[in-house]
């Protein structure tokens, strides 16, 4: 739409006419491009801003959802302090973001990098590896759940090459579970990785490869002095969608082990979900929503603040 | 030329505007009249949890036979439990629901938000020959009945008749007998109980409820529930003792499974005995039904009387539905002696009837002897959750899970569920 409305407003210039400013240029904006941009914004503001600045004011009540809240202050986000199950949701949180976004990134990079010569049955390669994006994440889980099982594919591998010593409950073990999880949703998202690696590296040059090449540089130093460099664009990307992806992991978690066990797997959107809807503390789940909100957004901020410093 | 394009790229967009501005407008009506309906004149709203298929299919073949307009909108359980009080508080709520007696509807009733339906219970009413037990579940503080039971179930040790035979077992009558009996199961290299605490770690607080039952009487465990007592006391103590002695039978697979899957080893008889409700014969093969056979918990302490688990399905109605003479009509037709019946047929679970004129001659001896069980019993509880909050549950998963992993931790892990405890009460 914004688009639409930009091309809209180009036409209306003159060509060679000098550049309008300040208000007249604003007046000359015709109404229905206002209508185009001011529709959507009171959409989002509607459907977004309006219930999240509710989820804030939520956060500083107790509710149950029945009745009129009850305003009780800070009191929430003093429990959280002391809350162990929110500890424990924080620091696996800390765990999903390095694992996830390492894992994913480290695998999704070396995988562009193999597969962006061509070579026969690429194709199959690039779309075996994709494929796993295309399921949703609730159907990852369940399907990484039957692997798990103590009878399940993966104890029985193991045991046929003479690893059964290595048999484990894997969902069920506190000390395993989280990193069972996480290895289920690193394998989902290493080809979306892989994808924009991908694509960046077809913006690479490949004459400054080669002239480095020409000068004497291993393939290790034309990695990171030649191409990397120019995949700069592409990093910030991976960077700002692999965190925003480990922050809002929701539904990979809760369809293998609902946090379980005793709250071990528990992150703190699986804990927001079950204190707000499954406990009905629509309040206490509302000061946890904005904890990971506060989270999302000094990633981002930093994120936006470095991409604008590098445009200019 | 150009001028055309620009005016056709404006009636254009204006059009679209007003396409698109007529979506959103109709998005919001939808959203306003989905969430319920039923105006004096049209169809009532029955907004179900039962969304396993057979249940769904039976309770779908019942509205479709009853004589007024219904639309049914079967919701997943989950979703339904989250959004009840957004049901309930809508300005156009569904007439009625389907949900458990006890604390939930109170609570709600407290606020007004359910119909009475008082009249249903009056002589002549459809629940007025209801045991008086019921009757006291279905009851809100105001004195005033705000719940139609249906249909409850019980909780046993259910088993393979067949294999019992095999290993040459009887049912085991005391505790003792009971430990004696998984002894020689274990002996044979069968896991003498199975249990699924993986995705359903409510399942745990199965045996807690019975232990306390059985060590502490139903009136400290109803105490103990309400906040009463505290989870950090001796009496409770006492109950995980006897759960420890209980923990080397268990299956050790019990962490991995769900309660449904933890069925099949003891369809395989590679388990011999669970503790679940009623409900687990849906679960189990058809052909295998039969074979199904179930006893009390053994008693432990013969001076306490003895209680039995019974969890108590059934309606409730909103206080704001716009048809109150059609939502008791609908109330009354789902309590009338033959739809109980026909939807305990079709549902294929082992429910029983709430209602006494029900003919259960035709019922599986199974079934009839577990209205026998119920019948007999001096002290009925329904569920942990049921019989507290969802929230106080949650609590009993964190503490009852972690329990079965490391015993050896009682002290600390009581504590700490004290302390979650006293967290939900305050709250």
């Amino acid at each position: 739409m914004t688009q639409t409305a930009l091309l809209a407003a180009r036409s209306q210039r003159a060509p060679g006419a000098k550049r309008p400013k300040g208000r007249s240029r604003l007046a000359r904006v015709p109404r229905i491009i206002w209508v185009f941009l001011l529709l959507p914004l009171a959409a989002e503001l509607a459907l977004v801003f309006w219930p999240a600045l509710n989820s804030f004011s939520l956060s500083m009540t107790t509710w149950n959802g029945v009745g009129p809240a009850v305003n009780v202050g800070f009191k929430n986000y003093q429990d959280l302090l002391t809350d162990p199950i929110y500890q424990t949701a924080l620091i696996n949180n800390v765990i999903w973001v390095v694992g996830f976004g390492g894992a994913s990134v480290i695998i999704g990079l070396a995988l562009a990098v193999a597969l962006n010569r061509p070579r026969r049955g690429i194709g199959i390669y690039r779309s075996v590896i994709y494929l796993p994006m295309v399921l949703s994440l609730a159907v990852t889980g369940i399907f990484w759940r039957v692997l798990y099982q103590p009878d399940g594919t993966l104890n029985l591998r193991l045991e046929a090459i003479g690893l059964g010593f290595l048999k484990h409950q894997w969902l069920a073990d506190p000390n395993t579970a989280l990193y069972a999880v996480l290895i289920a949703a690193v394998w989902r998202q290493v080809g979306y990785i892989m994808v924009l690696y991908l694509a960046g590296l077809k913006g690479v040059d490949p004459a400054l490869e080669e002239a480095a090449s020409v000068d004497g540089a291993t393939a290790w130093q034309r990695f990171w002095r030649i191409v990397m460099p120019q995949l700069s664009g592409v990093n910030s990307i991976v960077f700002a969608v692999t965190v925003i992806d480990s922050l809002r992991t929701f539904d990979i978690v809760w369809a293998m082990t609902r946090g379980g066990p005793y709250n071990s797997t528990q992150l703190l959107s699986t804990y927001m979900f079950q204190e707000s809807f499954t406990v009905l503390n629509l309040g206490y789940g509302s000061a946890i929503a904005v904890t990971i909100f506060l989270l999302a957004i000094v990633f981002i901020i930093t994120y936006l603040v470095r991409a604008t410093r590098e445009e200019s | 030329m150009n001028d055309r394009i620009t005016l056709s790229r404006r009636g254009f967009l204006a059009g679209t505007t007003v396409i698109g501005g007529a979506a959103l407008l109709s998005a919001c009506v939808g959203t306003g009249g989905a969430a319920g309906g039923g105006g004096a004149s049209g169809a009532l709203t029955l907004q179900s949890s039962l969304s396993d298929p057979a249940p769904k299919a039976a309770l779908a073949s019942v509205v479709k036979s009853y004589k007024g307009k219904v639309t049914l909108n079967t919701v997943a359980i989950e979703q339904f439990r989250a959004q009840l009080s957004t049901y309930l508080t809508s300005s156009a709520p569904p007439d009625v629901l389907t949900w458990y007696a006890g604390s939930v509807a109170n609570d709600y009733a407290s606020k007004d938000l359910l119909l009475d339906v008082s009249d249903l219970w009056k002589s002549g009413g459809a629940c007025a020959n209801f045991p008086p037990a019921l009757k006291a579940l279905s009851t809100a503080a105001s004195g005033k009945q705000i719940f139609v039971p249906t249909n409850y179930y019980w909780w046993g040790i259910f088993h393979k008749k067949s294999a019992f035979a095999e290993w040459g077992i009887t049912q085991p009558k005391t505790w003792d007998e009971f430990l004696a009996v998984c002894d020689k199961l274990k002996s044979k290299g069968i896991s003498p109980l199975t249990m699924g605490t993986g995705s359903t770690p409510w399942v745990a607080s199965g045996w807690f409820d019975y232990l306390d039952l059985r060590v502490n009487g139903a009136t400290f465990h109803r105490e103990l529930l309400a906040g009463k007592h505290s989870f950090d006391s001796t009496e409770v103590r006492n109950v995980m003792k006897h759960y420890a002695e209980i923990l080397p039978f268990i299956d050790p697979n019990a962490p991995s499974y769900s309660w449904q899957e933890a069925v099949t080893p003891l369809v395989q008889n590679k388990s011999a005995m669970y503790l679940i409700g009623a409900f687990v014969t849906q679960s189990v093969p058809t052909e295998q039904v039969d074979d199904i056979d179930f006893f009390s918990v053994p008693t432990i302490d013969s001076s306490i009387p003895s209680a039995e688990e019974a969890p108590t399905d059934g309606y409730f109605a909103s206080a704001k539905t716009g048809n109150k003479k059609g939502t008791l009509d609908l109330l009354a037709y789902l309590a009338a002696p033959k739809t109980q019946q026909d939807f305990i047929a079709t549902s294929k679970s082992s429910n029983l009837p709430t209602s006494p004129d029900v003919n259960t001659s035709g019922f599986s001896p199974l079934v009839q002897k577990g209205v026998k069980l119920l019948a007999e019993t001096k002290e009925i509880t329904q569920f942990f959750n049921r019989d507290s909050s969802d929230a106080l549950q949650t609590t009993a998963d964190t503490a009852l899970t972690k329990f079965m992993a490391q015993p050896g931790d009682v002290s600390s892990i009581l504590k700490d569920w004290q302390t979650a405890a006293e967290k939900v009460w305050k709250a």
